[in-house]
């Protein structure tokens, strides 16, 4: 009888994607595989390269902001917050405080609507049919208020350098907290159903564990790093607009595998009904615009400034040569930093978990690839 | 460069209501908080030498190096007790045309340091040595960088194109590269 090392084996390409339902996009990745272990992963992105930072270069501060809402278009209303804070800080503006609730308000409704995506879609990768309904569902509630404060479901264009375009509209704050209601019962339907459900659960514990430093050193940020123990949130850290005058718990995990990634999102959703609460009992009438030129012209010099995203930590590099456009804008997208790890999570996995791991990571290939 | 009003706004002739005012506009200094303070003498004691130039904003502050200099002193920020910059956050170039800036952004997030590695390469020698060693998130932004401006990362061992496909000429980060007048097909 001839042993196994007697039999040549060879490893064999998987090429999976970019028209892949599972990859969120055009993405595509080669999986090396040894019988059903994947033994290395190569991700290629770059399908939707726009050229947004080169585009950027050319347009006025105020139009950048619409190519922001374009890069992340899950999570719109955060991108356009971190460019507008970038251009504030370089021009040493600060907006009212009425503009920082809206902003914080917003900017949270867009995190528990992208969170609700993610766990709808999660599901559907692991092959549970019902959890993108009512995802869905709740996550329509938030877009359609959203048409209702910046006329648009997506593109909002809302968040201007200085403040918003305009104060709330009239009856904002109840209908807010009917919606938040809503999306509270809807997220902890979700979670009776999902969260600890046998098949999700085998599907997921143990799977694509990854540890804090290398976590830390492959760039991974937001709840995927958390996921892994990482007490790390800018809001907390380094807070910005009105966070600091908010009190929430951030979820940590302890595993560092998919059903932490996936947990940690469902806890943040809960936070930030929470945080949207706090933000509509201590708003107070006011000034949304801080008083400025027309045209944002800010003074020669660069700054850094990073925020959280519903997918991890964004930083904006903005250089100004005293013009109305900006020199350079670098953006710094977490999905595709939380890319790189990609690949310490998936060796040694199992070709059927290459799905679930590549889905805990919740990317947008529209920030991917700018 | 031409003055453009954002679009949409051309039609804004009245006066805003009171209401709509803020606070009126005040010009932002360079200057490091405290805690940039703070980084910058940590920074200052573990560059030494190699630090040609400093300066900052807020809690960022930055430091110069001469490219030759540049992995060590990447690895002096990454193992000094001070600073132990656990993360490489950002790598974002920046074409002057006489010369390209690598920024990179470093944090801690241990001891809630930032800090900024700034090195210049001149454009007709695009060359600087990979820091995939000290922090493996450096890869995938090195091979955009290398993509986008053309600066080539010894060491780096995956350069192969990120964003663009494999064929594709010239390096549209550049500040010489049409935006306009570019036609593929």
């Amino acid at each position: 009888m001839r042993t196994q090392a007697a039999y040549e084996t060879v490893d064999m390409m998987l090429n999976m994607g970019p028209q892949h339902p599972a990859t969120h996009g055009v993405f595509r990745m080669v999986l090396t595989v040894d019988g059903e272990r994947v033994v290395d992963v190569t991700p290629h992105i770059g399908y939707l390269h726009r050229g947004s930072e080169k585009l950027a270069e050319h347009e006025s501060y105020g139009q950048v902001v619409t190519l922001f809402d374009r890069l992340d278009y899950v999570s719109n209303l955060n991108n356009e917050l971190i460019f507008c804070r970038a251009a504030e800080r370089l021009m040493g503006v600060e907006p009212p405080e009425r503009a920082q609730y809206i902003r914080t308000i917003l900017a949270e409704l867009n995190r528990l609507a992208s969170h609700l995506l993610f766990i709808g879609t999660y599901a559907i990768d692991l092959g549970g049919m019902t959890p993108i309904m009512y995802g869905f569902r709740e996550r329509e509630r938030i877009q359609n208020l959203f048409e209702s404060v910046t006329g648009a479901r997506m593109m909002h264009n809302f968040i201007r350098i200085g403040g918003v375009k305009e104060d709330a509209p009239p009856g904002f704050a109840p209908r807010v907290r009917a919606l938040l209601d809503d999306a509270e019962r809807g997220v902890a339907e979700i979670d009776r159903l999902l969260t600890f459900n046998e098949v999700f659960l085998a599907r997921t514990r143990g799977v694509g564990v990854i540890d804090a430093p290398s976590a830390l050193s492959c760039g991974l940020t937001g709840p995927s790093l958390r996921a892994s123990g990482v007490a790390y949130d800018v809001r907390k850290d380094y807070p910005y607009e009105v966070y600091p005058y908010l009190s929430y718990k951030v979820p940590v995990g302890e595993n560092g595998d998919c059903w932490d990634r996936y947990y940690m999102r469902v806890l943040e959703c809960y936070e930030s009904v929470s945080m949207v609460r706090q933000c509509l009992d201590q708003m107070e009438d006011g000034p949304v615009m801080a008083q400025m030129r027309r045209i944002a012209r800010p003074p020669k010099g660069e700054v850094y400034v990073h925020g959280e995203n519903p997918r991890g930590d964004i930083g904006v590099f903005l250089v100004s040569d005293g013009t109305d456009k900006p020199y350079r804008v670098k953006v710094r997208p977490p999905s595709f930093c939380n890319l790189v790890a990609l690949r310490p999570m998936m060796r040694g996995a199992y070709i059927a978990d290459a799905v679930a791991i590549l889905g805990s990571l919740d990317i947008v290939l529209g920030e991917v690839d700018r | 460069m031409t003055e453009q009003p954002p679009a949409g706004d051309q039609e804004q002739a009245a006066p805003r209501p009171a209401a709509h005012r803020g606070p009126p506009v005040e010009i932002a200094e360079e200057t490091l908080s405290p805690s940039g303070e703070r980084t910058a003498g940590a920074l200052r004691l573990a560059l030494r030498d190699m630090m040609v130039a400093s300066g900052g904003r807020d809690d960022v502050p930055w430091a110069r190096v001469d490219r030759e200099h540049l992995a060590r002193a990447a690895s002096a920020c990454a193992s000094s007790p001070n600073l132990g910059m656990d993360m490489l956050h950002c790598l974002a170039a920046v074409d002057y045309e006489e010369r390209i800036e690598l920024n990179y952004v470093l944090f801690s997030l241990a001891r809630g340091h930032k800090a900024m590695l700034k090195v210049d390469v001149p454009p007709d020698d695009a060359r600087v040595d990979s820091l995939t060693g000290i922090w493996e998130a450096a890869g995938w932004h090195e091979r955009e960088t290398r993509d986008l401006f053309g600066v080539e990362f010894a060491g780096n061992p995956d350069l192969s194109p990120l964003l663009l496909y494999e064929g594709f000429e010239g390096h549209p980060g550049l500040r010489s590269f049409p935006l306009h007048d570019y036609e593929e097909w």
